[in-house]
């Protein structure tokens, strides 16, 4: 909750700064703010507080789950001082709506309310939309903003229709009273209810990009400006992800059997054509869209597999997964800040001779989300997986690992461009900023993946 | 009289939703499309709920069809411009929305009887005052505070994000 409010703060304070032409403190106000909201939402550790008529709950889960957003959200920033330089002249407008972004996310993180939910989703998505199209002179950037806006509006009706169902059905909003109306009356439920829990779900697999509510993902993933699409990859996906579980963990947990059917279905179609599709495209960008598709799929899992360490399996991947994507999307702005190239997998190619080091990071980014040992995409998904396989869904990690497999060749692909492929010769050299965040982004993968009980002890 | 206007209500939304799709000049739908909001907000009157019925005609009815019907006119929509949807494209969307309208059908058959039946009947009565001014004045600035607060920041970054894409570039980015 102060979270929210000394951010809220700081997007207004952003936008003022903006007016009196102090472009230069805005950065760092900026950084110094999210650590300072990292320190001070970390005091809320352990309180569990319902907030304000439990609209929000802060327990342990919002308030990792938070601190995650808002670090993956500093490196980000990290990122945006070379990016928006010469990309925008609407600096100050630019930061403030990312920050509000934030604000959305942190709210989908720790809702006890659905009015919560629904203010979080909308403010994180419309935000979006228009940092979707902030490259306004880029018919790729508008054309991926109004799409983004119209599929995006089109779900919100099916989770709002879904919300009034269990409304409906429940007579309350609070994800605990919900919880109470199932256990009372487990074995009369209205139709209206199991209604709303679909509707809900749909609305929410299209924030994550779930299959088939993926097809807005690749073209708005290639047509936002990069460093947005590095933010929508990681933040919609964590917070997304956070939401649904807590929904679902909190208040449908006693009736699986009425969804966990439905939800096998798309996590398995979410893989294969995640997987599968990723493997044809030439487009790092588009590549990347489908391998968070696929990544999606594998989360689903934790959702099926709905347990009290879900949540840690969610946490962990989300972590591992977001750390590579913004890896992966450094050095793709790098490469592409140096001379304006296309943003096709061959920009990657001599890569190690132009620049060992960024060939390095690349490389463990890469390995991290392919799934190979002592990274942290492995140990999250041997964490993800084990999880499952202890609810009994053992058919579903052999799918899971099967895809697994064809994700490994994808992200190789990446890997022997830059080591194998003969590309320009020209030295590359790289912004301290970036140096600071690939530096950070591949330490924090390698210590996810050789000392995970860092996180996994602590909850 | 009450259910006779909800019948007449209720045709005439459904009637006039029908025409907002099947019309073949824009002009006419969004017409339509103000008749459908009209209908609704009689709706909303039926269940006591003033307030919404007001808000309801003056966003939607007021200002967003005024602003729907500029855009038709300034775009200047007609026949010819209309791309062609293949017919395997309108089969699915058929398919898909029919399977939904069953759905929804099939929910709402017997609902009333079923959410009484599932124990809403004894501890909640449905209070016919809940949609004036004063009782949800009361709900949203007490029990729904924090949202209410919350989504001025929802409206500040969509006023932000209106003026940023509005504004100039001081000199145009390439493409």
């Amino acid at each position: 909750m102060k979270a929210i409010i000394i951010l809220s703060a700081l997007g207004l304070a952003t936008m003022f700064v903006g007016v009196y032409n102090f472009k230069k403190a805005l950065l760092p106000m900026i950084l110094l703010g999210l650590l300072a909201v990292i320190g001070i939402n970390t005091m809320e550790w352990n309180t569990n507080i319902h907030y304000y008529n439990d609209m929000l709950y802060f327990d342990n889960w919002a308030v990792s789950f938070t601190n995650l957003i808002l670090a993956v959200s500093i490196l980000v920033f990290l990122l945006s001082g070379q990016y928006f330089k010469k990309n925008t002249d609407h600096l100050e407008d630019n930061y403030s709506i990312i920050i509000f972004t934030i604000i959305g996310a942190i709210l989908m993180v720790s809702y006890s309310n659905l009015a919560m939910l629904f203010i979080g989703i909308e403010t994180l998505s419309i935000s979006l939309y228009i940092l979707a199209g902030s490259k306004k002179t880029s018919l790729a950037s508008n054309e991926a903003s109004l799409k983004y806006f119209l599929m995006g509006s089109f779900a919100t009706g099916f989770l709002l229709f879904g919300i009034v169902l269990l409304y409906g059905a429940s007579g309350t909003f609070h994800l605990h009273g919900i919880k109470d109306y199932v256990i009372e009356n487990h074995a009369s439920l209205p139709t209206i209810f199991y209604v709303g829990i679909l509707l809900m779900m749909v609305g929410l697999a299209f924030k994550i990009s779930i299959v088939p509510f993926h097809f807005w993902t690749a073209d708005v993933y290639e047509g936002s400006p990069t460093l947005i699409t590095a933010f929508m990859a990681t933040v919609v996906k964590i917070a997304g992800f956070a939401a649904f579980l807590r929904l679902f963990f909190t208040c449908f947990s006693s009736i699986t059997e009425h969804f966990v059917p439905i939800l096998c279905i798309l996590a398995v179609l979410t893989m294969f054509l995640g997987n599968i599709t990723a493997v044809y495209q030439n487009n790092f960008k588009r590549m990347l869209a489908f391998s968070s598709i696929s990544h999606a799929g594998y989360m689903l899992l934790a959702i099926i597999a709905l347990k009290e360490s879900s949540f840690i399996a969610i946490l962990l991947y989300t972590a591992a997964y977001s750390v590579a994507t913004i890896t992966a999307f450094a050095v793709l702005l790098m490469i592409k800040a140096a001379h304006q190239e296309n943003d096709s997998i061959d920009t990657f190619n001599g890569l190690a001779k132009r620049s060992p080091f960024m060939a390095f990071t690349l490389t463990i980014a890469m390995l991290s989300l392919a799934g190979i040992p002592i990274t942290g995409g492995f140990f999250a998904k041997y964490y993800l997986f084990a999880n499952t396989i202890s609810a009994g869904y053992t058919w579903l990690v052999v799918l899971a690992v099967f895809n697994s497999a064809i994700g490994v060749y994808y992200y190789f692909k990446v890997i022997i461009a830059a080591y194998f492929k003969e590309g320009s010769e020209e030295k590359l050299s790289i912004f301290p900023a970036y140096q600071l965040v690939l530096i950070i982004t591949a330490i924090a993968t390698l210590l996810l993946g050789i000392l995970p009980g860092l996180i996994t002890e602590m909850m | 009289m009450a259910p006779y206007f909800f019948y007449f209500l209720a045709f005439l939304a459904i009637f006039s939703a029908l025409m907002v799709v099947f019309s073949k000049n824009p002009v006419y739908s969004v017409l339509f499309l103000v008749m459908t909001f009209f209908a609704i907000a009689g709706q909303y009157i039926l269940l006591n709920a003033q307030f919404l019925a007001v808000v309801h005609i003056i966003v939607y009815a007021g200002a967003i069809m005024v602003l729907f019907l500029f855009v038709v006119m300034l775009l200047n929509l007609n026949k010819e411009l209309e791309p062609h949807k293949s017919s395997l494209l309108k089969l699915a969307g058929v398919i898909a929305s029919g399977i939904l309208m069953l759905t929804l059908i099939g929910t709402f058959r017997g609902a009333t009887e079923q959410v009484v039946g599932a124990g809403l009947s004894d501890g909640l009565t449905y209070n016919n005052q809940v949609g004036l001014v004063k009782n949800l004045g009361k709900v949203l600035f007490s029990d729904f505070l924090l949202p209410f607060e919350l989504s001025s920041i929802l409206f500040l970054s969509a006023m932000v994000g209106a003026v940023m894409l509005g504004k100039r570039d001081k000199e145009p980015i390439e493409l």
